[in-house]
């Protein structure tokens, strides 16, 4: 138990900043930046609690995503037409996984942009 | 060899005359019917836009069915057809009855679990339930 205390709030540190870093690419600060910020309970603009984000296909009991309605897919797609990662929407990894192939699969029959031309 | 479903969608031109789609899609009927296959579901979709330019075109009439078949190369058959055709722009072939069959897996396994714990009704996905033994004997 011991052993535990200490290493569950340094996870914890990043994701708490890791909306603030992230629009900036994939690399972000790593665990070990969180280590230079002075030790003690985090204070200031960046403790803010976030809403649980759920698995939409989780909550609505959809076992198949259908590649043929663009509509539904559109949602977890970018305006240019990239897929958005888990992180952004909270969809599980088994639904993500099979969202994917369905994104792909409407892309190939023209129901979903590969890249949107402007 | 065993029964297999698959989805069949093609793009025609939007200009083409309907009674030409339905020559097209009867041609297609016959060659299923030869193969002693079954064609389950034909939708016209009707004209719809493109996510992008397919042959210059930024619309296409869109046609959907759904066939079941044991032999694999009806839809090699069926793909040449549209593929000849002058009419058809862009189509694919999706086999379906493996998605279908994990589908059903999955929802006969959340009515177990509806079953066994009545009072959580939601079940949580196995997914984040299982990384969590793993992180715990990171730490210890």
């Amino acid at each position: 138990m011991p052993e535990e205390t200490p290493s569950t709030p340094a996870p914890q540190a990043p994701a708490h900043q890791a909306p603030s870093h992230h629009s900036g690419g994939p690399s972000g600060p790593r665990p070990g930046g969180a280590g230079a910020r002075p030790a003690g309970p985090r204070r200031g603009k960046r403790n803010f609690v976030r809403k649980k984000k759920v698995c939409r296909f989780c909550v609505e009991k959809i076992d198949l995503i259908d590649y043929k309605k663009p509509e539904i897919l559109q949602t977890f797609v970018q305006e240019r037409g990239k897929i958005l990662p888990r992180r952004m929407t909270g969809t599980c990894a088994r639904h993500q996984r099979w969202l994917t192939v369905a994104i792909k699969r409407a892309q190939n029959i023209a129901l979903l942009p590969f890249a949107s031309e402007l | 060899m065993e029964e297999r479903l698959y989805d069949l969608i093609f793009i025609c031109r939007p200009d083409t005359p309907e009674t030409e789609i339905d020559k097209l899609i009867a041609t297609l009927q016959h060659a299923v019917d030869e193969k002693q296959a079954k064609l389950e579901k034909v939708e016209k979709w009707g004209v719809r836009r493109l996510a992008y330019r397919v042959k210059k075109l930024r619309d296409g009439f869109f046609v959907y069915m759904m066939l079941r078949s044991t032999h694999g190369e009806l839809l090699k058959e069926l793909e040449r057809r549209l593929h000849v055709s002058d009419a058809v722009v862009k189509y694919l072939t999706i086999r379906l009855d493996e998605e279908i069959k994990r589908r059903q897996k999955l929802s006969k396994r959340r009515e177990r679990r509806a079953a066994r714990r009545p009072r959580k009704t939601a079940p949580a996905p196995a997914a984040p339930a299982t990384p969590a033994p793993e992180q715990a004997a990171a730490n210890g």
